[in-house]
């Protein structure tokens, strides 16, 4: 290699920089006339608080993960190669965990997403009065306090003086067992879960629907089409898209329910581990039962979970874009 | 009309603004001067406000920063985050490790100053001076493996028998304190009087569901910390011997806890939640193994029941649920280490500990007060003049040093869930192999214990 290609070399991309940033000087404003540096200069707040918060911890996480792992004793710290997966994938606790999580996943996501929608097409209505204070009211729940939320419905949910078996008693049926029992302690928790989350999405269909174009209402009235018809035909289609992102985002809520378990069934999730969700599961292992290594093996179970769900959600969601076209 | 409308927002504006500065002003001018302030991580009631105050006036310049958490978070979570960073020294000077964890905490005395390295600036004395105070078998509980000593004791909570004299009574059966303590003096006497209880309840009661004990699940703690060694053997080494499937003292107190679930004596509410404070009110049960600090409990949450209460001595003799260590972390600042060791041998001394007896019910750690007759002559009007003091100093003399491990909460919590599924299938007529639930807790427990 001569002494100019080497020169060349370490110039050339120099000289592509200096090109580019000239020309978005002369064309570009505000914002966009930021040359590179500053760029990643006024983004890095992001980048070194995810390395520090996010990434440093996942790479901890991974690491101990191959390890019998005490984090306070170093003499405990003993590396055992894939031993904590192998015994992760025979322990039938986990998947026990395993389908609590997506039971109560079911229970607390479908009819959540038919009574967001009913909600949202109630506030479209134009009729309504003081809409902006229901959208308000409807946020309310989402911003208690989880362990409030637990506590309170814990006390509704009692078997012997909680005021919903009062109602069942009344209705002349056996009072039922909301923490005892495996299905309707599910249940008890997907409450929780809509209760604090269903004006949430509310208001994220409110949104879809309002995006779409009024034209469509019109022409669909002037075909005579009936209300209902034009959910059908006109507004649920649109919200495909809405539909999609709420399952997404359900999906991840899904998988990190904690606290609510946690009040109702004590750390080990019940006395038939009714209640062990996933991350209660890993929060058992690590903080009760001393076995950090086993617990990070777990976060990673979770992670893998979550990589299956979203690899699913992206297929779906390409198959309905590719069909709008 | 609009000019009303202004004059009537402006005077909202005035009297907010003023309920704003008459909310303000006592914060501003009640700034103290902090030479030193204490960080303390602590739980529920450990440390009472009066006591607190009292050594603010009594000591000018130190003040204090208590952060209370939920005694799980605390003694489970942070403290071991802290521990773990304590080269940062920004974790607490101070903090409470309730006796459930001292098993756990004994394992890492590396996460604790060695309090017998600590002089007093008042009269030079360290944790080896003052060793002689307390409980023996409750100062164990803050001796490290290693033989440091990493905490001293708050209180200590005895056990004993909390039940309604009135409901016996009207079922005929015996009410007065020493007869009761007698018809109930062993386990399966107990479980026989709780029979008898049973069969006299009426239709109407049984529809209600009262029963004789709250949670039959409880004998089962009660039981286990009575005898000597519990889950471990101290065999010399740091870690102790798990002997956990072959101590007999287990076996029997889960043999007769699921007799006593079988009888049927237990109304089965899970305690401290809100069904058990309501039957708690509603003399659902007649009986309840009362730690000494669950009497205050007691009374708030059944301040109707007044009177209607007594104490009679636990079965089997003495008994202890809870109870708290204070201990100064090495995640603390250091330069705060001698302030810390001031307030909290002040804290734990008998003065103070009989405060917080004669006022909150938690009970003294310190052997000179069960002697003291402001304690032993302590009646309670609530509990029916009961002489609290008396008994319960009576009954936390009786307890031996009982080996604490690493394990000890994880295997509580597979054996007091084996009894809870016997508990479910028997409230479901449902068939149930009290062996085969022994065997699935010890499985699990060999997967946890290595």
């Amino acid at each position: 290699m001569s002494v100019d290609q080497k020169e060349q070399r370490s110039k050339s991309p120099r000289v592509m920089f200096r090109s580019s940033k000239k020309s978005e000087t002369s064309t570009q404003v505000g914002i966009y006339s930021l040359n590179g540096s500053w760029a990643y200069l006024l983004t890095s707040p992001f980048f070194i608080l995810f390395l520090i918060f996010g990434l440093a911890p996942i790479i901890y996480c991974i690491y101990i993960a191959f390890y019998q792992w005490d984090p306070l004793d170093p003499s405990m710290q003993v590396y055992v190669g894939v031993d904590n997966f192998r015994e992760l994938w025979a322990d039938s606790n986990f998947w026990i965990a395993v389908r609590n999580t997506f039971s109560i996943w079911a229970f607390s996501t479908i009819p959540q997403m038919f009574l967001a929608i009913g909600i949202a097409s109630i506030l479209r209505n134009p009729v309504l009065r003081a809409a902006t204070v229901w959208r308000t009211l409807l946020l309310i729940p989402n911003i208690t306090s989880v362990l409030a939320v637990a506590l309170v419905f814990g006390q509704l949910f009692g078997r012997e003086y909680g005021i919903i078996n009062y109602f069942i008693g009344l209705s002349g049926f056996e009072r039922v067992d909301f923490v005892e029992d495996t299905i309707p302690g599910h249940i008890a928790i997907a409450v929780m879960i809509i209760w604090r989350w269903v004006g949430y999405n509310s208001l994220i269909f409110l949104a879809a629907m309002l995006a779409i174009p009024n034209e469509l209402y019109e022409s669909a009235s002037i075909d005579g089409a009936s209300k209902w018809k034009t959910f059908w035909y006109v507004t649920l289609p649109q919200l495909k898209n809405t539909i999609t992102f709420f399952l997404i985002v359900g999906t991840i809520g899904g998988l990190q329910v904690f606290a609510e378990p946690l009040i109702l069934g004590g750390a080990a999730g019940g006395a038939n581990r009714q209640f062990s969700t996933l991350t209660l599961f890993l929060f058992e292992q690590a903080f009760i039962n001393v076995n950090w290594g086993y617990g990070a093996a777990i976060g990673l179970a979770i992670t893998f979970i979550v990589l299956i769900i979203s690899t699913i959600n992206y297929f779906i969601t390409r198959r309905i874009a590719s069909s709008d076209n | 009309m609009i000019t009303t409308k202004i004059r009537a927002f402006l005077l909202a504006l005035a009297l907010s603004l003023s309920a704003l500065i008459a909310v303000g002003a006592p914060a501003s001018v009640q700034a103290e001067e902090c030479t030193k302030t204490l960080k303390i991580w602590s739980f529920g009631d450990v440390f009472l406000p009066r006591l607190i105050l009292q050594y603010k006036q009594q000591n000018p310049g130190i003040c204090f920063d208590i952060k209370k958490s939920d005694l799980d978070p605390l003694n489970g979570t942070q403290m071991i985050t802290a521990c773990a960073a304590a080269n940062s020294h920004t974790g607490p000077d101070i903090a409470a490790v309730e006796i459930q964890y001292s098993g756990y905490w004994r394992a890492y005395p590396q996460c604790f100053v060695d309090l017998r390295t600590l002089k007093r600036t008042s009269d030079g004395k360290s944790a080896k001076e003052l060793k002689s105070l307390y409980l023996p078998w409750r100062f164990d509980n803050g001796v490290a493996y290693n033989g440091n000593v990493i905490g001293l004791p708050t209180d200590v909570g005895g056990l004993e028998v909390a039940y309604r004299w009135d409901l016996l009574k009207a079922k005929g059966l015996p009410y007065k304190r020493a007869a009761v303590s007698k018809a109930i003096s062993t386990w399966p006497k107990f479980i026989d009087f709780g029979k008898q209880y049973m069969a006299k309840l009426t239709k109407s009661e049984k529809a209600l569901k009262m029963g004789f004990l709250d949670n039959a699940g409880a004998i089962y703690t009660a039981m286990i910390n009575q005898g000597t060694k519990k889950y471990y053997e101290n065999n010399g080494t740091a870690a102790g011997k798990l002997i956990y499937s072959t101590n007999p003292t287990i076996k029997k107190a889960y043999n007769t806890t699921v007799t006593a679930l079988k009888a049927g004596i237990g109304t089965r509410v899970a305690q401290f939640s809100s069904d058990w404070s309501v039957g708690m009110q509603k003399g659902k049960f007649a009986m309840m193994l009362a730690p000494a600090w669950m009497m205050d409990y007691i009374k708030q949450q059944a301040s109707a029941t007044k009177g209607k209460w007594d104490i009679a001595n636990i079965p089997g003799g003495g008994g202890n649920q809870g109870g708290t260590q204070l201990t100064i972390p090495t995640a603390g600042n250091p330069l705060n280490r001698q302030a810390a060791w001031d307030f909290l041998s002040w804290y734990v001394a008998p003065e103070q500990q009989k405060f917080a007896f004669l006022t909150y019910g938690m009970f003294p750690t310190t052997v000179s007060l069960y002697k003291d007759p402001e304690v032993t002559g302590f009646n309670d009007p609530f509990f029916n003049n009961a002489p609290v003091g008396k008994i319960y100093s009576e009954g936390v003399q009786k307890l031996k040093p009982i080996f604490a491990g690493k394990y000890d909460r994880a295997i509580d919590k597979e054996i007091g869930a084996a009894l809870t599924r016997i508990d479910v299938l028997i409230s479901k007529k449902k068939a149930f192999n009290a062996l085969n639930e022994w065997k699935t807790a010890m499985t699990n427990i060999a997967k946890i214990a290595k």
